[in-house]
């Protein structure tokens, strides 16, 4: 009942005062449009259950008619509206490395002629990805010397296309991991229940985590457990994510190696995708994107829509129907044509 | 029987014969019960007894052995009252193919005429639910005023809910056995079929019953017509195809057969007035029913 009672109230109408003339549309039953055939007796046409059945159905028609004309001019309309549904999707907040390193090639040069950037082949490998599933929410956060929110967690995909869009435009400097992280972790809404969650770091290098920072981290991940992918976008001879230094084994020496090392430790489901040219940036975001199918609840907008076009079909219908009886209208005696005019006969006999 | 050029339903008469010898004073056309005057051969009666010597029977006289003389009797004619009932509710407004009032009104007409004409008196009474007076006449033998009346039946609008005054015009010509035409579409309700054709069972009953062709076998096969109740009974959607039509035919059957076994039980068949009055018809009905 309250169920109903809340679809009726999203109902409205441009001109809602026209709607006091809706008692016409008890007219019909009153008065027909049919021809009257004065008859002696009613009792004298058999009982006819198919002649009842119609007469009823061209009345609702009559009524029906008026109604629907009288509710198609006051402008009819179901207000917009938001609907949580279910769908197969991830939020996933992308957290992308903004340093002047991303607009470098993998080569590590700056790019000229047909060569793409590590910022431009990420932006065009993350804008189709955005594109590939209705129902994924998107944050975007970028980091260098600090983290920048760019785009809070949403579907509206045209708007993370566009902040994936700006992340080729010219870097900072410097790679502080370690706020972007804690920037993008505090992008995923407290209330979304069950939903899968992503973590996306895209970046071409890494920094030392601050052990007083780590901390911090390890309790953001612990709570908001997402999945974490690391999209490393290795430049051409730089040092791997398993590679060890030839010298001392320390944060400093191998930035990379040891923020790996955290991230294993953190205990959250973690994959590291090394990427070594656009090709394989592209495969590992297939296999992000084949990782993550878990139902998730999302947000479905619907905008008002106009019912003036269903109130004149309904209308239409309506007086089709008794046009169609006013054109069956026959009278009594049409089985038989007048009778002679016996009188002229009779004189032109004689 | 009609005049040259003359059109059928005016200048024909209806001819009755009346089931029963009528008693009365009045000479008129009609065999009566009592003996007298100069109608056909009745019986013989002893001298004594009807002491008229210029109807001496002399072959009975000789032919008796005792010697007895005797006297032949001769029937009276005598003159009759004829009657029209009109039923004036207002099923009776009904045109089809026809004007039923105007059918009605022909009928009376020519019926005065034809009963005035042989010296028979002619009484109408038009009924709904009760007596109609502006349109009654008390039976007259003045040709005048009994086409005058009638006259005056054929242009009636007829308004009423029932037929019901019907039972009171059957004791208004209680007394001796008259010839009544009663004439109506008998659209009534069974119960006042019945009390109308007992109500008038003493005397010689003729039901004139007004048909159309449009209330039956010339209905269409196929279409809509919103029937409307002419006693105010409402409308009525019909959606006519030649199944319901034959269903349609058959109650109208069945409803004549029923009133003809009613009207066979009182008396005479009844007479369908249907269209275009046509006397010989009726004439023809009066004689052979």
């Amino acid at each position: 009942m309250s169920a109903l009672l809340a679809d009726l109230v999203r109902f409205g109408a441009e001109r809602p005062t026209l709607l006091w003339l809706l008692p016409l549309a008890l007219l019909p039953l009153a008065a027909t449009p049919r021809r009257r055939t004065p008859f002696a007796d009613l009792a004298a046409a058999p009982p006819d259950a198919l002649s009842r059945g119609l007469a009823a159905a061209l009345g609702a028609a009559g009524c029906l008619a008026v109604a629907a004309l009288v509710i198609g001019i006051s402008g009819p309309y179901r207000t917009g509206e938001r609907i949580t549904r279910t769908g197969i999707g991830a939020e996933v907040s992308m957290l992308i490395d903004r340093s002047g390193s991303m607009n470098e090639t993998f080569a590590g040069r700056q790019p000229s002629g047909a060569e793409e950037s590590k910022a431009a082949a990420s932006r065009r490998i993350l804008g189709d990805f955005v594109g590939s599933r209705a129902h994924d929410l998107f944050a975007v956060t970028a980091f260098s010397t600090a983290p920048m929110l760019v785009l809070p967690m949403t579907d509206r995909h045209a708007a993370v296309r566009a902040a994936i869009a700006a992340i080729d435009r010219p870097g900072l400097d410097y790679t502080n991991v370690a706020r972007g992280l804690a920037l993008a972790l505090g992008q995923f809404g407290a209330a979304s229940g069950d939903a899968s969650r992503v973590l996306l770091l895209v970046s071409d290098g890494a920094a030392v985590i601050d052990p007083r920072v780590q901390e911090t981290l390890r309790a953001a991940f612990a709570k908001i457990r997402p999945n974490l992918y690391w999209l490393f976008l290795r430049t051409k001879g730089s040092p791997g994510i398993a590679d060890r230094p030839a010298g001392e084994d320390t944060p400093q020496a191998a930035p990379e190696r040891h923020l790996d090392l955290f991230f294993k430790s953190l205990g959250v489901p973690y994959r590291a995708f090394e990427a070594e040219g656009p090709e394989a940036v592209a495969a590992a975001i297939r296999e992000i994107e084949g990782l993550e199918r878990d139902p998730i609840p999302y947000v479905e907008l619907r905008p008002r829509r106009d019912l003036a076009g269903w109130a004149y079909g309904l209308a239409v219908f309506g007086l089709t129907l008794l046009i169609l009886a006013k054109l069956a209208e026959v009278d009594l005696a049409q089985g038989r044509a007048a009778p002679p005019a016996r009188r002229s006969e009779r004189r032109m006999a004689a | 029987m009609s005049g040259e050029g003359a059109e059928a339903g005016k200048g024909a008469d209806i001819i009755y014969l009346p089931r029963w010898r009528a008693r009365g004073n009045h000479a008129g056309a009609h065999r009566g019960r009592d003996a007298g005057g100069p109608g056909t051969f009745k019986d013989q009666v002893p001298f004594l007894r009807l002491p008229d010597a210029r109807r001496l029977d002399l072959r009975a006289s000789l032919r008796d052995p005792f010697e007895g003389i005797h006297v032949r009797r001769f029937e009276a004619r005598v003159a009759v009252e004829v009657w029209a009932l009109v039923d004036l509710s207002a099923s009776m407004r009904f045109r089809g193919l026809g004007d039923r009032m105007a059918l009605a009104g022909a009928f009376c007409e020519s019926l005065a005429a034809s009963a005035t004409r042989i010296g028979d008196g002619f009484g109408l009474i038009a009924c709904d639910s009760g007596i109609r007076e502006e349109f009654s006449l008390p039976a007259t033998r003045s040709r005048a005023t009994a086409a005058a009346a009638a006259a005056r039946l054929g242009a009636a609008m007829p308004a009423g809910a029932s037929a019901a005054g019907l039972r009171a015009a059957a004791a208004r010509i209680a007394g001796r056995p008259k010839l009544v035409f009663l004439v109506s579409d008998f659209r009534w309700p069974p119960p006042l079929l019945e009390q109308v054709f007992s109500g008038l069972a003493f005397h010689d009953l003729v039901p004139v019953l007004l048909a159309d062709p449009a209330e039956a076998e010339a209905l269409p096969d196929w279409g809509l017509i919103e029937l409307e109740d002419l006693e105010g009974a409402g409308t009525r959607l019909v959606l006519m195809r030649p199944s319901l039509k034959r269903r349609w035919l058959a109650r109208e059957a069945e409803r004549t057969a029923a009133l003809g076994r009613l009207a066979r039980r009182h008396g005479r068949a009844p007479f369908r007035l249907a269209e275009r009055f046509d006397p010989a018809a009726l004439s023809r009905h009066l004689l052979g029913g």
